[in-house]
């Protein structure tokens, strides 16, 4: 495990016993639906959204919440799926579970010289029309989540998506557990509300990446990040200064991102969660997340382009 | 997070998101639908007494449950309906509602905590007289002094003498002074010192829902 994994891990962890410490001695930190201390909070985009579709009400404390999140998501992209939400902690139980050592990275024909087409790409920033195929550009199974999540709450009358979101089952499930051991508040909830999480999270295995409709508002929001976006020192990667395929910085990205040749990546570059993994795993460190993007032709070439 | 094998390559949008995605709104709009299963009225903390409107905007945040300063605030359990579960409920089990007398000198931190409104107490002065969060119900057949033990604990705990007693010592609830604080649930010592009855499932006074 890399030094970054572990800080994430950390970090999303300590929000987890930050909430149950919180609860307990009644300081009133909420939870990630809700966080802040005492009787300021801000919520939840998407909860904001659904409760005032839902009631009919224009809520002050939900616009400004929103409009917090829409600046959140434009200077930090999706990193709060990497760093703070808890579901992909939950998740690593799976891991747990199977006991598999995780599969090590290669990369195929890693260390041959690049052939002349590949040199060739290295130059070439991807065209509209190929960014415009990558996942995070078109719709996926994640916007219609969020669609139906919205239309739903309107029909319906109710936040719709607050029932059954796993990060508040996670923070259910916690303070369900101290309620039943402090105060003896015995229900089935304690077994079906971990239960669903553990349906959702772990034997729905693409919860994060095909479902969750936070990750994409995030991803909407991602479209305008410009700050800590991945850029590659061309002078130090292996593949332009000698030629030579590496490909590790494509082969850990968790989310298909492809910062050194962007026309074969999956996903577009607002997908990142910000996670370091590539920054980490470059063998000559060429990576870097720099907090704005460098004024240099070339690393034009890799971040994103308003069109 | 893992990566996803290559969808389709073209630039559109391929038959397989179509269908997931109609897939996803069929769901989205079934967990909606769980809105008309049967949901016990249950006790809401201060401020959400209109059921329909506390159902609309409660996000399920757990900020009023994590404020609460004598944990009376619980989630509710999925026993009390699904579409209400996790919602805040009052819970009178070792403690009672005194509207954040102590502190915060009369104004329910709940409410005042309710970052969607849904706890709202706008146009209530005094919170413990403005609030009805339910009414305290007596079980005759579970009471001790109405089987001549001669006791008062919930006579004696109520703070807002909501509580009378008959000629002969026997509590009964007064309802229009009682607002459902639940001290008089916390006191009750019928099914908590060993004085347990056949077929007692509860304690003789429970605050219930008030009847819409």
């Amino acid at each position: 495990m890399k030094a970054s994994e572990k800080t994430r891990l950390a970090t999303a962890s300590a929000v987890i016993v930050a909430v149950a410490i919180g609860y307990v001695v009644n300081i009133g930190s909420g939870t990630l639906s809700a966080p802040g201390i005492w009787d300021i909070s801000v919520l939840c985009p998407l909860g904001a959204l659904g409760t005032m579709i839902a009631s009919h009400t224009v809520i002050p404390r939900a616009v400004v919440s929103l409009v917090l999140a829409v600046v959140a998501f434009v200077i930090f992209g999706r990193a709060f799926c990497g760093w703070i939400c808890p579901v992909p902690v939950v998740s690593r139980l799976r891991d747990i579970l199977r006991k598999g050592k995780p599969a090590t990275i290669r990369v195929e024909g890693a260390g041959m010289p690049l052939s002349e087409d590949e040199k060739a790409r290295l130059g070439t920033p991807c065209s509209a029309t190929e960014r415009a195929g990558k996942r995070g550009c078109k719709v996926d199974t994640r916007h219609s989540v969020l669609a139906g999540a919205i239309i739903s709450t309107a029909i319906f009358g109710f936040p719709v998506f607050c029932l059954v979101c796993p990060i508040g089952l996670t923070f259910a499930s916690i303070m369900l557990i101290i309620n039943l051991f402090a105060t003896g508040d015995v229900t089935w909830s304690v077994i079906a509300i971990p239960a669903l999480l553990v349906v959702e999270v772990i034997l729905l295995r693409k919860w994060c990446y095909a479902i969750c409709p936070l990750s994409a508002l995030m991803s909407l929001g991602g479209k305008l990040n410009r700050t800590f976006v991945p850029s590659i020192d061309d002078a130090k990667c292996l593949e332009t200064s000698k030629g030579v395929k590496c490909g590790r910085c494509s082969a850990v990205c968790t989310e298909g991102i492809d910062i050194r040749h962007t026309q074969l990546s999956k996903a577009d570059l607002s997908e990142c969660i910000k996670c370091r993994a590539c920054v980490e795993h470059c063998p000559s460190k060429a990576v870097d997340m720099p907090l704005l993007p460098a004024k240099k032709e070339d690393v034009a070439a890799v971040a994103p382009q308003a069109e | 997070m893992s990566a996803e094998k290559t969808e389709e390559k073209d630039a559109g949008i391929s038959r397989r998101t179509w269908c997931l995605g109609a897939v996803s709104i069929v769901v989205a709009l079934g967990v909606g639908t769980l809105k008309i299963t049967p949901a016990n009225a249950v006790v809401r903390p201060p401020g959400g007494q209109d059921e329909g409107a506390f159902l609309a905007s409660c996000i399920r945040c757990e900020k009023c449950a994590s404020i609460c300063p004598h944990d009376v605030i619980v989630p509710a359990h999925i026993e009390e309906g699904i579409v209400g579960v996790r919602t805040p409920v009052m819970r009178f089990d070792s403690n009672y509602c005194d509207f954040c007398e102590e502190a915060n000198d009369g104004h329910p931190l709940c409410a005042q905590a309710c970052p969607t409104q849904t706890l709202s107490l706008a146009g209530v002065e005094v919170a413990n007289e403005g609030v009805v969060m339910g009414i305290a119900e007596l079980n005759r057949d579970w009471c001790l002094a109405y089987r001549a033990m001669g006791c008062k604990s919930c006579y004696d705990a109520c703070p807002f003498d909501a509580i009378g007693l008959d000629g002969t010592g026997r509590p009964y609830v007064l309802e229009d002074a009682c607002n459902g604080c639940g001290a008089c649930e916390v006191a009750c010592v019928a099914a908590q010192s060993a004085s347990l009855l056949e077929g007692q499932t509860n304690r003789a006074i429970v605050v219930q829902p008030t009847k819409a």
